[in-house]
């Protein structure tokens, strides 16, 4: 029916001898390379190098679980545009077990995240609480109007503004990490992440070995088990991604909490998903793969996801930064303080989000005939997986507070201690680690199944996809 | 073909002389409208239009119709209600009567976001609906291809192609032949009377 005619076939498995089927030996040397590094990291700062990993592994991670996303939503659509480039999006998924290996070194580097620092000895938190946050109100006094917040309303001496709101701060502080007490149990806390762990590595395993199964048995059934199986994945996915990013992003300002910072998460790992599968989409188109499976149409709906998930992370961080900013209340804003007055130096870095994440790729995204230009398309996707690893370098890194283990280091260093980025050679190394081992997994995948779904009932159907 | 439009007889009162003003064809399954809508294409008609009962993929490829310029429409509202919003509460916030509210700044970008997001949504609705109205040419109270009572199965199960007589490419027996190749199961000429 449609006017364009199809004709390529393309090649539907790497060729023994391109670039792509080496691929996967260059990202495991790379990866090889990151992991010498960061030994060397855990060597000389163990502190430092847990920030970057944890960094560069969570960016990762929110890649590839919004990749399984993507995959589960098509099912539970029974989406046909999609049949092509799903088997992409399944390699990609396909690769968690690679990153549920590279989860345990963060149970051998938890002690030194500030939620540990605190509830890792439980004898002497009210302690650590007052060093975590000591530096943090330190010599600012544009809270004034929340000094009402001290409970202590003075008897005899009266006491000075920033005194009292400090004290109500730490009241307030003290209250919160004791109801969180709870959550912060080491057996509950274990037991978690073997849920969160089997959940991804289970969910990935069965989506790719139904899916690639299918290639050979041809039998239509399978579709019809991923369908049913999408409904209570999906829920599964939200839940243990929200928790995990409460456990490992959110914790880290241990009194601080935000109930959309789960869909922040979530939403932020589905843009990078998609920018990563339209860039490995036309990387294998180029190398004259997977040819009219995944042609210019659905290259422009992935834009448009990416797009349109784009502005809804966007609109999520703003809801949650907006909240916080119009009640002003100094046990909320310390997420925010730490970015921007605490250390001025993450100031420009808080704005390339809005900027260089939201204003920027939503003019540039919203035309028709740039998501319809592979070149152009391929320049946003690129933006916003820089972005989305800025924006992990930015929830992870402003909590690195070096050597503030007591409150005299936090005196003592004050303000102006705290007044560059904290980048380090750890940061680069951790991402070419975890970046490198996972795409390794990913690219090994690519050489040993088909490109596409040539069994999906549905793929004749997805090659006449028009727009 | 021998059709007599007997719908206007009534209103042969105020006016006199006649005019043909379209010609339409009938066809009876997708594929053929398909086929039609490419040669009327390629014959060069610029003012003819395809009616279905339902949309067809790739319709448009068919006519050869270029992009909406709606989203240009939608676009230029959606700035100028962002701007509005701005506008706005500069003007009440700022200028007009400077009110301290929660301890913010008259001027904070943060509180003008939701206002500037909502104006920009609803000013993009006007500009796609009413867009859409201008473009299309409607509210119209008056078509003659409605004298054809054949037409009514267009939201049924005919589908129809009409080309305006005053197409520069329009001639009677060309156009008819070129119909009628294409498989068309009804021709007929509209006509109106001269006002």
């Amino acid at each position: 029916m449609s006017a364009t005619s199809h004709k390529s076939e393309g090649k539907l498995e790497i060729d023994s001898n391109g670039p792509w089927s080496s691929a996967w030996k260059i990202a495991a040397a790379v990866g090889a390379l990151g992991l010498a590094g960061v030994g060397a990291g855990f060597a000389s700062d163990p502190k430092r190098l847990a920030f970057s990993y944890l960094f560069a592994f969570m960016a990762f991670l929110t890649l590839g679980i919004g990749t399984l996303f993507f995959v589960v939503i098509q099912h539970i659509s029974a989406a046909h545009w999609s049949v092509g480039i799903r088997r992409t999006a399944e390699f990609f998924m396909g690769g968690i077990p690679a990153l549920i290996v590279l989860f345990l070194p963060l149970f051998a580097l938890m002690q030194h995240f500030p939620q540990w620092e605190h509830y890792g000895h439980a004898s002497s938190h009210g302690a650590t609480a007052q060093a975590g946050h000591g530096a943090q109100q330190a010599g600012h006094g544009e809270h004034g109007q929340q000094a009402g917040h001290g409970e202590q309303a003075g008897h005899g001496e009266r006491p000075s503004l920033h005194e009292l709101e400090t004290r109500g701060l730490h009241n307030v502080h003290h209250q919160t990490l004791e109801k969180k007490k709870l959550w912060f149990d080491k057996t509950f806390f274990f037991i978690r992440q073997a849920i969160y762990l089997f959940v991804w590595g289970w969910l990935s395993w069965r989506f790719f070995k139904l899916s690639t199964g299918q290639d050979k048995s041809k039998d239509k059934k399978v579709t019809v088990a991923m369908a049913r199986s999408a409904p209570w994945s999906i829920a599964l996915l939200a839940l243990t991604l929200t928790f995990a990013s409460f456990d490992w992003l959110m914790a880290l300002e241990p009194a601080w909490y935000s109930t959309i910072f789960g869909v922040t998460i979530f939403a932020g790992g589905l843009v990078a998903a998609m920018a990563a599968l339209i860039l490995t989409g036309l990387g294998l188109k180029k190398a004259g793969y997977i040819g009219d499976a995944v042609n210019i149409e659905h290259f422009h709906d992935m834009g448009k996801l990416m797009f349109g998930f784009n502005c809804f992370w966007a609109y999520v961080c703003f809801s949650q930064f907006f909240l916080i900013w119009y009640a002003s209340i100094p046990e909320e804003t310390v997420f925010y303080h730490a970015r921007w007055n605490e250390n001025p130096a993450w100031q420009p870095v808080t704005m390339s989000l809005a900027v260089l994440h939201f204003a920027i790729p939503f003019v540039f995204l919203m035309s028709r005939n740039v998501k319809r230009r592979m070149n152009l398309l391929a320049l946003g996707a690129i933006t916003l997986l820089v972005m989305h690893v800025v924006e992990y370098y930015w929830l992870v890194l402003p909590m690195f507070k070096a050597g503030a283990h007591g409150a005299q280091a936090a005196a003592s260093h004050g303000a102006e201690a705290h007044h560059s980025l904290p980048v380090s050679w750890m940061d680069l190394v951790s991402l070419l680690a975890v970046g490198g081992v996972y795409l390794a997994m990913v690219f090994k995948l690519m050489t040993q199944h088909k490109l596409i779904p040539v069994s999906d009932p549905r793929l004749e159907r997805s090659k006449h996809h028009s727009n | 073909m021998a059709s007599h439009d007997h719908d206007h007889d009534n209103e042969k009162k105020s006016a006199g002389e006649k005019k043909p003003v379209l010609l339409l064809a009938e066809f009876d399954s997708t594929a053929k409208i398909f086929h039609a809508a490419e040669k009327v294409r390629d014959a060069g008609f610029t003012r003819w239009d395809v009616h279905t009962p339902f949309p067809i993929h790739g319709m448009d490829g068919a006519m050869g119709l270029p992009d909406s310029r709606l989203g240009w429409i939608v676009a230029a509202m959606a700035l100028t209600g962002f701007c509005s919003a701005l506008g706005m509460i500069y003007y009440m916030n700022v200028v007009d009567y400077p009110l301290i509210i929660g301890g913010k700044p008259p001027w904070s970008i943060p509180s003008v976001a939701p206002v500037a997001f909502e104006l920009t949504i609803l000013f993009s609705a006007f500009g796609a609906v009413f867009g859409m109205f201008g473009i299309n040419r409607l509210p119209r109270h008056h078509h003659p291809i409605f004298f054809s009572q054949r037409f009514e199965r267009a939201t049924d199960d005919r589908f129809f192609v009409s080309i305006e007589v005053d197409d520069p490419k329009y001639d009677e027996k060309k156009t008819r032949k070129l119909l009628e190749d294409a498989h068309a199961t009804h021709i007929e000429v509209i006509e109106e009377e001269v006002v």
